[in-house]
Order: structure tokens, then sequence, then C-alpha cells
């Protein structure tokens, strides 16, 4: 992982060569930026104050709730835009308008899901700035060059953004549209600097690198470039689609449960499945982000990856687990109920095969789910001879759980392409030899990644995790690679025996479809206690020592029930902003 | 009654909350805002439900000269320096590691003097160590030693001291620095700086 | 009321079955928390679930039985116990409240983290000693004078004054001990002890002397290596 690791990053530093652009604007900031050094050297030394706090509910809450707010929503107005993109670019290949419809609809969202984001960001600062003086102190100093690029970057992605969205209508024809779709991916692309900027803020102060005499520009650059800093970035990036996915899911699925006509039914229960496939899609790939991501935290530090992964914060990562076995369990089911309820004729045909995919599922996620470190009473401690139970220990370790998360993945794959294949009979010649290959693949790639597993527990862990871990990424990547372009080439010609029937899917499908976007927001919280209680008592980890009265990391419990407001408050914002967007058009229909 | 056994009945009253909604009320939005807070308060016990820990900050430790007695209590020192104020560990390991910024300092302590060491940390640039060892090019580092002694990190002479005598111990020496040579604050310190001002010492005693 | 019922509850009980009674006499394991069994429990309750609400033949065979048994009428003698349901919920409730806030002589159930993450200082020291046939012979002398009455001269945590530990001294030949943790961490849980540990390993637990009292740096270097050639294992490196 670390080689590739290394390889990206290359290309990415071996692009900046030809960003021509982009040192162009940094220079541009650097000359915007002199008249603010020399307003800075006027200031007297800043006064003592290194922290304030609030009564009652205290500064850290505060800032933690409105931290992971900001977060979401972020995480929320680019994951949308990608979302919608997608949907547009296959509207616009496939000439389908729903597509173009459901992407209009949550543009529309964009506006005012945008300006509460920066609400909160701007909420954010004012509270880090006051509670906060000296780290904020600190992170200015060193940063203040991306602080202007990153207001900068706020004003080109508004008016793309106004563009987008103002101009949609307008240009829907011919090379009009091709600049829409365009002006789409300039979106994304500026958003996606949004995100990285600030990121390199945040990893800074759970990585941070030391920094030599130089510009400010370019210790500004050496400190954006931390050794978490991109394995965050792209976590982020695919989380953000899996965000945006489910949370149309959940849209879907509330609007389909109180839909009032045979339309409105088709219309969501379709956006459903639009968007549980979106969110399904960026989730296989995920696992695999966030394993880099440990892996280059655990290089970093040792101390940092065993606070994380078998110290203090162990048992944040069952938690985890479940949400995650939760969120696996409720997406196949989405699939599952699809083929039973939209295909009909199909239930009894596939019922075994998903009761196989339910167990192995379920097998599964209770490996991942068995803590390392149990919780036993004296008398069962005493019998077990520690908290480690002598057989059942094995699955406790990193090699069981990265076992068991491949074959979820396949799994989950499994049951994705089932459902893409329900209802259609392949007419190829050669579709039996290909669907023998098929199988032949899944079975083989989940041997071999069991084996490896097993074996996994033999080797030194430098080769666990250099090679065995890797290459059962590698192969269930593979297995994806291959056979998704297979069964596309496969249903080309295929035809379809049953059509799909919108609308009938029964009310807990859409349960389901809300129960997978709550996880991924609880996921997204919890990670987010995760990062940063992993810095333990630092504000930038082994440099900026935190000596508030809030240097404490709480206990698991207390941190669930800020979690479980923050998500409370995220979805009463989002539900807000869904209802002031879609006021128009209810006005609309009731008029016409 | 405890915190967790607070905390455990307003999740047992939010989830209780949601239920009663799910049986109630008919209006749909209502109904899924119940179920939201059923995941929610069963979330949140799950939580509880494991024995409960925070993690509590060590004791913040100051530099006192008056506890150091011996060498090793330097190096003691110095190894917390190394691996936190001075930020040494950010780039620097100790043993080889695949994603070291800057060069091992396994066995420094014993292949330089400490004089050079102490030029090293405070005139990095005087004299460029190049790490012949692996043939061929030289090794290049993505990152730039900063003065040690000057601002952001800005170790006093006492501390750097310290850190020596710990490089020296992590490469199984005698430690060469003596407690004798720390300052003891409050009395005039004889040019903080004194070996580094002598010039570089462009010998490094490498074997 | 249908087998369509009485199938999930069987299957539970077997599960239940097979963690209580097979599960510990398997060679080599031991009886199950409570609180690992429940969790498989739970696993199995969701998944049974899963599968019999995935159609709506399925789901109304599992949900109409028990739909008729909580607000169906005519139902006969069962009505008597749908009463007993009722009344056993709040009983139940009330019980778990009673034992959960009753005075009990069993100390509360425990989280001891095994491997605590070491202080900053510790995570990136590396073994100055050179790694040669008699440096590991020394270890392994020092070993057996200071370490084998607990952890055992086989390394596997059974040495004569082990049975009188509570936790049970580290078993070294464990694949899931040493072998996942670098040398840097065995010199700190070596030279700090017990009360060395942060407040999640819960110090007051485990009774590991202070080695650095005792022995020189040296030493314990020596002694890690001894352990690691003696107990078949290798130190977690990044190499």
């Amino acid at each position: 992982m670390q080689q590739q690791g290394g390889w990206f990053q290359r290309l990415l530093q071996a692009g900046r060569g030809h960003g021509g652009m982009f040192s162009a604007l940094l220079w541009a900031v650097g000359l915007l930026s002199l008249p603010a050094l020399a307003f800075g050297a006027d200031v007297a030394p800043a006064a003592a104050t290194e922290y304030r706090d609030i009564p009652y509910i205290g500064s850290r809450n505060l800032v933690w709730v409105v931290a992971q707010l900001h977060l979401l929503l972020a995480g929320f107005v680019l994951g949308v835009p990608i979302f919608a993109w997608l949907c547009e670019v296959v509207a616009w290949k496939t000439g389908e308008k729903r597509y173009d419809k459901l992407a209009k609809e949550f543009t529309k969202l964009l506006t005012s899901a945008y300006a509460t984001t920066a609400l909160f960001g701007g909420i954010l600062l004012f509270l880090l700035i006051s509670f906060y003086p000296k780290l904020m102190n600190y992170l200015t100093d060193i940063f203040f060059p991306s602080f202007i690029v990153y207001c900068l970057l706020f004003l080109v992605e508004t008016m793309t953004l106004y563009l987008y969205w103002y101009g949609w209508d307008a240009m829907q024809d011919g090379h009009k549209k091709t600049f829409h779709i365009f002006l789409g991916f300039m979106l994304n692309f500026f958003a996606f600097f949004i995100m990285i900027v600030p990121n390199s803020w945040a990893t800074f102060q759970a990585s941070p690198v030391v920094l030599a005499e130089g510009s400010d520009i370019a210790r500004a650059w050496a400190a954006t470039w931390n050794p978490t800093w991109w394995p965050v970035n792209i976590h982020r990036l695919i989380a953000n689609v899996v965000l945006g996915g489910y949370i149309c899911g959940a849209y879907a699925g509330i609007r389909y449960l109180s839909a009032r006509n045979a339309e409105e039914r088709d219309h969501y229960d379709w956006m459903g499945y639009v968007g549980n496939f979106i969110g399904v899609f960026g989730l296989l790939p995920l696992p695999f982000a966030g394993y880099w991501l440990m892996r280059e935290i655990y290089q970093y530090n040792q101390q940092m990856g065993i606070t994380l992964m078998g110290g203090f914060l162990s048992w944040l990562f069952i938690l985890q687990a479940m949400l995650i076995g939760v969120l696996f369990l409720g997406s196949n089911y989405y699939f599952w109920l699809g083929i039973t309820y939209r295909i009909p004729g199909s239930e009894l045909k596939y019922r075994k095969s998903m009761l196989s995919m339910l167990i192995i599922l379920l097998l599964c996620l209770g490996v991942w789910m068995t803590p390392h470190s149990l919780v036993a009473s004296l008398e069962e401690a005493r019998k077990m001879g520690g908290t480690h139970h002598p057989l059942l220990g094995v699955f406790g370790v990193m090699s069981a759980k990265m076992t068991v998360s491949n074959l979820m993945i396949l799994v989950t794959f499994m049951s994705f392409i089932m459902y893409w294949r329900a209802g259609k009979e392949e007419t190829a010649g050669w579709a039996k030899a290909a669907k023998a290959l098929m199988s032949a693949l899944l079975v083989l790639a989940g041997i071999a990644v069991v084996v490896l597993g097993v074996w996994g527990y033999f080797v030194p862990a430098i080769i666990r995790i250099n090679y065995f871990s890797t290459s059962q990424v590698m192969i269930v990547l593979f297995v994806m690679l291959t056979i998704t372009p297979l069964t596309a080439l496969l249903l080309k010609s295929a035809k379809t025996t049953t059509e799909m029937v919108w609308g009938k899917m029964p009310p807990r499908a859409g349960y389901a479809l809300v129960l997978n976007a709550i996880m991924v927001i609880l996921l997204m919280t919890l990670m987010g206690y995760a990062r940063s209680s992993s810095r333990v008592h630092w504000h930038v980890y082994g440099v900026l020592r935190d000596s508030s009265q809030y240097a404490f990391s709480p206990a698991l419990g207390y941190a669930a029930g800020i979690m479980a407001l923050n998500t409370f408050l995220f979805c009463m914002i989002v539900a807000f902003i869904f209802w002031v967007a879609t006021m128009s058009d209810k006005a609309k229909a009731s008029h016409s | 009654m405890s915190e967790v056994v607070k905390l455990q009945l307003i999740g047992l009253a939010v989830v209780g909350s949601g239920a009663l909604i799910l049986l109630l009320v008919r209006a749909q939005f209502v109904r899924v805002i119940g179920f939201v807070a059923i995941v929610l308060g069963l979330f949140t016990l799950t939580a509880l439900s494991v024995p409960q820990m925070a993690s509590l900050p060590p004791v913040e430790e100051k530099f006192d000269i008056a506890t150091v007695k011996t060498p090793t209590d330097m190096a003691t020192i110095g190894q917390k320096i190394f691996f936190s104020k001075g930020q040494c560990a950010l780039c620097h390991t100790i043993g080889p590691s695949e994603s070291a910024r800057c060069p091992d300092l396994k066995g420094i302590g014993a292949k330089l003097s400490r004089e050079f060491l102490f030029e090293s940390l405070t005139q990095p640039q005087a004299y460029i160590y190049l790490d012949y060892r692996h043939g061929g090019q030289p090794k290049e580092y993505p990152a730039r030693m900063p003065y040690i002694n000057k601002n952001p990190i800005g170790l006093s002479k006492n501390e750097i001291l310290s850190v020596i005598a710990f490089l020296q111990q992590m490469s199984g020496e005698p430690i060469s620095v003596s407690v004798a040579e720390l300052e003891v604050p409050g009395q005039a310190p004889a040019a903080p700086v004194k070996v580094a001002q002598s010039g570089p010492v462009a010998v490094a005693q490498a074997h | 009321m249908g087998g369509s019922l009485l199938k999930p509850v069987i299957l539970i009980g077997i599960v239940y079955a097979i963690l209580k009674f097979v599960v510990p006499n398997i060679p080599g394991s031991a009886p199950l928390p409570a609180s690992l069994i429940f969790l498989y429990l739970m696993l199995t309750t969701s998944g049974i679930v899963i599968f019999a609400t995935l159609s709506g033949e399925s789901k109304d065979a599992f949900w109409n039985p028990i739909q008729r048994f909580m607000t169906g009428e005519n139902i006969g003698g069962l009505q008597v116990l749908r009463y007993g349901v009722l009344l056993l919920f709040p009983l139940m409730v009330g019980w778990q409240t009673y034992s959960s806030t009753a005075t009990s002589d069993a100390p509360p159930s425990e989280n001891r983290t095994i491997h605590p993450a070491p202080p900053g200082e510790y995570t990136g020291l590396s073994n100055p000693v050179p790694k040669t046939p008699d440096t590991i012979q020394q270890g392994k002398g020092f070993y057996a004078a200071f370490c084998s009455p607990c952890h055992g001269g086989n390394f596997d945590g059974k040495g004569p004054a082990a049975r009188g530990f509570n936790p049970p001294p580290a078993n070294f030949s464990d694949p899931t001990t040493i072998a996942m943790l670098q040398e840097s961490y065995l010199f700190w849980r070596i030279k700090k002890g017990g009360v060395g540990l942060p407040i999640e390993g819960m110090p007051w637990k485990s009774a590991m002397p202070r080695w650095e009292v005792e022995l020189p740096d040296e030493w314990i270097w020596k002694i890690i290596m001894g352990e690691y050639d003696g107990a078949h294992q290798a130190p977690r490196t990044w190499e």
C-alpha cells in the first residue's frame, strides 16, 4: 500500500510542476498577503490568554458539535455535486430525462445547503478564535497563505455553483449542454480543492512535519504535505460520495413513505434505487482507503496507531464494525427487497442464494465484531485466563478483520450483480462460459482471501501488512474490475424477461434507506471523535500540547451521546433544507 | 446517580419516545423521526454498555536541574525532548523505517563526536554530512534540518545537551556529557552556544 | 401458531447451546463471556428477521402469528398467555433495573486494554545491542533469572509463580502478544512495569515489576532479544 501511496503522491507532485495556473495563483496570494505581513509585524505579542470557556456547555462540547455539523454539511455539499453531476452525465449519455430531473432536483438543494455550510464554517471559526487562541495563533502562523487560497477557492466555487444551477434550464441543448456538463465538472473540481485545503490543516494537527526556515509559502506548503494528507483526502472524497448517495436514498425513502399517488411512488422508488446504488458504489472501495489511512497513521507514529487500534479507542472500532455491519446488511437487504418486489416471480429463484449470502455476511460480521479484549466479569475472566479468549481471541486481530471485511465486500458485490442480472436472460452464445468464469472467479477469490487471512497468523507482521493484506485488497478489486465489464457486456445482448416494476416496495424498504443514511452519518461522527482523540492530549501531535481542562478524551458512552445528538441535528438541518427547497414545487403542483 | 446512569436514562427515554411515536402517530415524517430516535438511542445505549474509560493526559514534566543527578537522568530527559518538544522524531527515526524523512539516527552517538552533534543541531548547514553508506548517489531526504536552538523549536542549551546524552545512550556509548555542564538558571549563562560560535567543527569522526 | 415462528426459536436455541456448551469444550478453549454470547445471539436474531421479511409472503408468515397473538381476537387459551407476556415485559424491565442498581459483592465487568499505547518517548526506540548469538544467550540467561518465575521457562506464561496472578502473566508464544509489538514496546513494559501503564491498561491490576529499578537498560534490551528468540517470534518491524 505504501508503494502505491508514494506513487500517487509523486504523480500529484509531478502534476504540480505543470499546474502553472495554480502556482501563479499561489504567487498572487503571496503578493496579496504582503500587506498582511506588515500589519502582523506591528501587532504586539498576543495576550497570554490560551483558552476561554463557556459555562454549562463547555467550550470543547460546543466546538465539537459545531465542527461536526460543519463537516457533515460539507460532506453533503461536496457529495451531492458529485452525485448530481454523475446523474447528469448519465442523462446526457443515455438520453434518459429522469436522470436529468433527478440531478436538477439535487442541485436545487445545493444553494441553500451551501449557505448553511458556510454559516456553520463561520460559526466554527469564531468559536475557535474565541476558545482556542493559542492553537489558532499557531496554525495561522503556519497556514495563513492557504487560508487565503481557501477564500479565493470559495469565490470561484460560488460563482460556478450559481452558473451551474441558474443556467440549468437555459443550457439544455447541444453545445450548451456540453458546457453545462463542463461547469458541473469544474464545480466538483473546485469543491475538491475546497475539501483538501482544510484537510491539510486538520491532518497537520494529527501528523505534523518539522518546519525549517523559509518563506511563508514554503512553510505552508511543507506543512500541507504531511503524511496523512492524501490518505484523508481520498478517504473523505469517497466517503462524501457515499454520504451523498445514501442521503439521496433516505430522502427518497421518506418521500416514498408519504407518497400520495402512483406517480410519486414510482419516482421515489426509483430515486431510492439510484441513491442506494451510488452509496454502495462508494462503499465498496471505502474500506481500502480507510486501510491505507490507518496504515499511514501507524507508520507515522506507533503511539497513535496503537491508541486507535489496540489501546484506548479499540472499543470504538468494535462500534464502528457494528455500524458498518448494519450498513452492509441494510444495503444488501435493500437489494434483496428490490429483487423480490420489483421483479415479480423472482423470489423463489433467488431465495437460496440470498440465504447463503446472508449467512456469510453474518458470520463475517460476527468475526469483525469480536473484540480482542472482551468485556467480562471477574469470574468469566478467570475462566478464560485474562480478558483474551484463548480460542476466539484470534478473531480480535487485524488479520481476521481484514479478511472478513474483504469477504463482506465480495458478498455485497455479488448482491449487486445478482440484482443487475435479475429478470434478464442472456442470449449471447458465450453466456454459459462467461457465467461459469464469473462464479469460478468469485469462489476462487473468496477462498484466496480466506487462505491469505489464515496464513497471515503465521508470518511476521510486516509481511502480512505489506503483502498479504495488500494482495487481499488486490484480489477483491480485480474481481470487481473484471466481473463488472463482463456483466455489462453480457447484459447488452440480453433480453428482458420481466420488466422492473416500480412503486411496489414495502414500507420497510423506505425505513432501510433511512437506516443506511443514519449509519453513514453516525460513522462519520464516530470517526471524527476517533480522529480527534487519537491525538490524545495534543493540539498538534507531539508539538503543541493541550493544556486546557479539556485535554482528556471523554469515555465512549458520553462521546456516543454527543455523536447521536450531532447526527440528529444534522438530519434535522438536512430535512429543513429539503423542505425549503421543495416548497415551491409543491405549491406549483397544487396549483396546476 | 452516576453520569453513566444518567446518560442511560436519557438513552432509554429517547428510545421509548421513539417507540411511542411509531405506535401512536400516523404522520410519516414524524414516524421516521421516531425511527431515527430509536436507532440513535440504541447506539448510545450500546456505547454505554461497555465499561467506560476516559483517557487522561499524563502529567506535564518540566526540566528541573535539581532532579538531575547522573548522566542517565539527562538521557531520560533527553529521550522525552527527542520525542516531543524537540520534534526530532517528526523526521528522524532510531532504527530503519520506511517512512523516514531524514537520516536514521541509530548508532549516531557512537559515530559522531558530541561537538559534531551539537553543531549539527545548532548550525545544520555548516557541514552537510552525506550518507555514503548505501553507495551511489547520496540519499535525498524530503525535509530540511531546522535550527534547533532557534524558534519555532527553540531548545535551550541544557535541553540540547540532554538530547545528545540520550543519543549516546541509545548507541550503547558511555555518555560524555556531564551534569556539571548544565546551566543553572539565575547565574549568568556563559555564552550559551559557545561551541557553535567557535566555527564549524569540520571533522566528522565517521567510522 | 405456525411453524414459521417455531423455527427461529429453535435456531436461536441451537446457536445458544453451541456457544454455551460446545465451544467451551473444544480443546484449548474456555467458556465465553456473557457479553459475547449476547452479541452473537443478536446477530442471529437480526439475520432471522432479515430473512423472514425478504418477501411479502415470508413476512406475513412470520409476522401474522405474532400480530394475531398480540392483537387478534378469538385466540382462546392464548389469551392468558398474551396477558402473561404483557405483564412479563414491565417485570423484566423492573428486574433489569433492580439488578443493575442493587449492591453486589461482584466487581463490575472490566474492559482492560492489554496493549495500551506507549508514551511517545518509547515509540521510536530501537535495540542498541547488536544481535549476536552471544547477546541473545545472555538475554536468555537474564530471562531465566528474572522473568521465568512468572512468564515460564518455555515462554508460555506458565511459570511456577504464574498461578498466583490475575490477570495471568503474558504468554509470549501466543502469536497475538509480542509478535504484534515492536521491541521498543517491550522495552517500555519491562522498564516501567505494571504501575507504568496508562489508565486504560488499569495499572492497579498488573503485578509486573518496574525493572528499571533493578536492571540497566542494556540488560533489558538483551532480555527482549532472548525472549523473542526463545518464544520463536519476531518483533513487528517496518523494514
